[in-house]
C-alpha cells in the first residue's frame, strides 16, 4: 500500500503532537520523513506557525461554530478545523482550495467520517463570518490570541502596554543581523547587502545591528559562511556592550547556546583573557562550536549546569558574568508561537525559582568590582525585576549598576524591552556589581 | 538484501492466490527482509509477497512516520470487530500514482506469525487496520481497484497500460 502525501494531513500530524503531546515545533519540524520541495516546506512551516500564532483566536471561532464539543480522541479533527480556518482568514490560498484540501486530509488521516463536519463548519464560517464578528469581538482570546493566564499576567504587569505586547507577539518575526566587527564595519556591510539586492537598514539601538526588510535564507547573505555576519535579534545584541569589556578579562557566558552573545563578546573585545561558554544541553553546546568555527573565534565551551558550579568551575573567578537565564520566552513569542500552547501558568513561578537559584550559584564566581549582567527574553516582572530585587535583598555585596539607554522602559531595577513590530524582541537586562 | 521488482496492474500474476507458509525458516526471513527493503525504497507503507511475484502468505508493513517500526505478518488472518466502516484514500505500489477512496471495516483483529514463527495478535482501528486488509487482499489476488466502479477501474487500467507501453 502507498500513501499520497497531503501537506495538510502532515501539518495536522505535527500540530496534533504540539496540542496533545506538548512537543515543540522546533523539535518536530526538522524531521520530515517525506522529501518536500522547498515550496512545500515553506507552506508546511507557514501553516504550523500560523495555527499556533492564532490558536486562541481560531479556537474561539470553533467554539462558536460547533454545536457540541469534539471528543478528546478527535484532537486531529480539531486541528484540521484550526488549519482550515487559518487558511481562510490568514493566507492567500483560495477558499475553495483551502476547504477541499483540508477535507481531503481527513481521508488521509483515516477520519473520513469527519469530512462532512469539516466541510460544513468551514463553509459556515465563510457564510456567517459577519454575523459572528459582533460576539467574537467581545472575546479577549479572539482579539488578542493569547492564553488567558498570560493575558491576565500581562494586564497586571503592564496595564498600559499589554495590548501592544500581544499585538507584537502576533506579528511575524523580523530578521536582524549582527555585523562581525572584526571583519567589516556596518556601513560597508549595508553596502554589500544593497549590492545583493537585500533591503536593509541600520538598527536604531545596536551599533552592530542591521534590520532586514524581509527575512531571507542565510545562504543569500554576503559572506555569511565565512563569518562576516550572524543572525541575531537586536535586543540580544545589547548584552555585549552592557558588559563593559576590557582587555585581559575573564568572562563567563552562562546558558550560552547557541552562542550568539558569546561570539559577540569576542568580536567586540578580541583581547579578553578567556571566555567560557557554559551550556547544559550537549546538542545545543554543539551549536556554540559551529558558530565559533564559522566566525573563526575561540572560546572554551563547557557542558554543565549553571546552578551547580562545583561540577565544572576551575576555581578562577570571573571579571564578567553574562547570565542569559532560562525563562518563559514570553518576549519572543513571535519567533516561537507554540509557546502559547506549551507554556503553563505554573511554569512562571518555577522559572523564577530557577533563575534566582542560578544567580545565587554564580555570584561567588564573580571577582570584587566584577559585573554580572542578568538577561531574559521574558516580559514578565516575576522573572525579571522581582528576581533581581529579591537577590539584591539577599546579597549585601550586590549593588545594582544603573545604565543610560535610549531603548526599553526603566523599572525599579533594570530595563525592560517590549517586542517591537519590525524591531527588537522582548528582553530584560539588569546589571549588578560586586562591592569589595 | 535485495530490491525485488514490483508487479503492476493489470499484470495477471497479481491475481495469483498465495499459499500458506508451513516452515518459517531462513529463506522466509530473507524474503521478509528483501520485501521490507523493497517497500521502503518504493516508498510504501505495506507490501504483500504477491506483488513481488512470490505466492506465499507473507506481508510486511511499516506505517510509522519515521519508518522504524517494521512489522512482518506470516499467514495473517483477519477478524472484523463490530460493524463500523471507515473510508480512506488508498494507493498501491502495484497501481502507482492513483489514489481512490475505499470503504473497509473500521476495527479489526489480526492473528499471524512473526519472523520467528511465533503467533501474535494485533487489534487496531486506525491506519494499520486499513493497511493489513489491503495487503491480505493481495494474497487473495485482489486489488483496491476492484472496489471502484468498473468505469474508474477501466480508466486506471488504460492509463497504466499506456505508461507500460511507453516504458517498453
Amino acid at each position: 500500500m502507498s500513501k499520497r502525501f497531503n501537506l495538510r494531513a502532515h501539518a495536522t500530524r505535527i500540530l496534533t503532537s504540539v496540542v496533545k503531546n506538548q512537543q515543540s515545533l522546533a523539535s518536530l519540524l526538522p524531521y520530515q520523513p517525506e522529501i518536500l520541495s522547498s515550496q512545500d516546506q515553506a507552506l508546511l512551516q507557514e501553516l504550523c506557525f500560523g495555527v499556533c500564532r492564532w490558536y486562541q483566536r481560531l479556537n474561539a471561532q470553533i467554539d462558536m461554530l460547533l454545536d457540541k464539543p469534539l471528543k478528546a480522541k478527535d484532537t486531529d479533527v480539531k486541528v484540521l478545523l484550526l488549519l482550515g480556518l487559518y487558511q481562510l482568514e490568514f493566507t492567500r490560498i483560495p477558499a475553495h482550495a483551502a476547504i477541499s484540501e483540508t477535507v481531503q486530509a481527513c481521508k488521509q488521516l483515516k477520519k473520513a467520517s469527519a469530512s462532512g463536519l469539516i466541510n460544513a463548519i468551514l463553509r459556515r464560517s465563510q457564510r456567517e463570518k459577519e454575523a459572528m464578528l459582533d460576539s467574537l469581538n467581545k472575546k479577549t482570546d479572539y482579539l488578542y490570541s493569547h492564553p488567558y493566564w498570560l493575558i491576565k499576567r500581562l494586564k497586571q504587569a503592564w496595564p498600559e502596554h499589554w495590548q501592544q505586547i500581544c499585538a507584537a507577539n502576533n506579528e511575524r518575526a523580523p530578521m536582524s543581523l549582527r555585523v562581525n566587527a572584526l571583519r567589516n564595519n556596518r556601513a560597508d556591510y549595508l553596502e554589500k547587502l544593497n549590492n545583493a539586492n537585500i533591503e536593509a537598514q541600520a538598527s536604531p539601538f545596536s551599533q552592530h545591528g542591521i534590520n532586514l526588510e524581509k527575512p531571507t535564507s542565510v545562504e543569500t547573505l554576503p559572506g555569511f559562511t565565512d563569518g562576516q555576519c550572524s543572525v541575531q535579534d537586536e535586543a540580544a545584541q545589547l548584552a555585549a556592550t552592557l558588559l563593559q569589556l576590557e582587555p585581559n578579562q575573564r568572562v563567563l557566558d552562562a546558558c550560552a547556546a547557541p552562542g550568539g552573545k558569546t561570539c559577540h563578546l569576542l568580536e567586540l573585545q578580541p583581547q579578553l583573557a578567556s571566555v567560557t561558554a557554559l551550556e547544559l544541553d550537549a546538542d545545543r553546546a554543539q551549536r556554540i562550536h559551529q558558530n565559533l568555527e564559522r566566525l573563526q573565534l575561540s572560546a572554551t565551551v563547557v557542558k554543565g549546569d549553571a546552578s551547580q558550579p562545583n561540577e565544572w568551575w576551575d576555581q578562577q573567578p570571573y571579571d564578567r558574568i553574562l547570565l542569559d537565564a532560562p525563562c518563559s520566552a514570553t518576549g519572543v513569542i513571535r519567533r516561537h508561537p507554540d509557546i502559547k500552547l506549551l507554556r503553563r501558568d505554573d511554569d512562571i513561578t518555577e522559572l523564577a525559582k530557577l533563575q534566582l537559584q542560578i544567580l545565587q550559584a554564580l555570584w561567588p564566581l564573580l571577582k570584587p568590582h566584577g559585573i554580572l549582567l542578568y538577561a531574559t527574553c521574558s516580559v514578565l516582572p516575576e522573572e525579571n525585576e522581582q528576581v533581581i530585587s529579591t537577590f539584591l535583598k539577599q546579597q549585601c555585596q550586590a549593588k545594582i549598576l544603573p545604565f543610560e539607554a535610549d531603548w526599553g522602559t526603566p523599572g525599579a531595577v533594570g530595563r525592560q524591552l517590549f517586542p517591537q513590530p519590525q524591531g527588537h524582541d522582548g528582553f530584560y537586562y539588569a546589571r549588578i556589581q560586586k562591592q569589595p | 538484501m535485495a530490491l525485488l521488482p514490483i508487479l503492476e496492474f493489470p499484470d495477471p500474476r497479481l491475481r495469483n492466490k498465495a499459499l500458506p507458509i508451513n516452515d518459517v525458516d531462513d529463506s522466509i526471513r530473507k524474503l521478509a527482509d528483501d520485501m521490507l527493503e523493497t517497500m521502503y525504497d518504493a516508498p510504501g507503507i505495506g507490501l504483500a509477497a504477491t506483488q513481488v511475484n512470490v505466492q506465499k502468505r507473507i506481508v510486511v508493513i511499516d506505517i510509522s512516520e519515521d519508518k522504524n517500526q517494521p512489522l512482518v505478518f506470516i499467514n495473517p488472518e483477519v477478524e472484523v470487530i463490530g460493524d463500523g466502516f471507515e473510508e480512506m484514500d488508498e494507493g498501491c505500489l502495484s497501481v502507482p500514482g492513483f489514489y481512490e477512496t475505499v470503504q473497509r471495516p473500521d476495527h479489526i483483529k489480526v492473528r499471524a506469525q512473526d519472523r520467528n514463527g511465533e503467533t501474535f495478535e494485533i487489534e487496531d482501528d486506525g491506519m494499520l487496520a486499513v493497511c493489513i486488509q489491503h495487503e491480505i487482499d493481495h494474497l487473495d489476488g485482489k486489488l483496491f481497484v476492484d472496489y471502484l466502479s468498473p468505469l474508474k477501474r477501466q480508466r486506471i487500467r488504460k492509463k497504466l497500460e499506456k505508461i507500460h507501453r511507453q516504458r517498453a
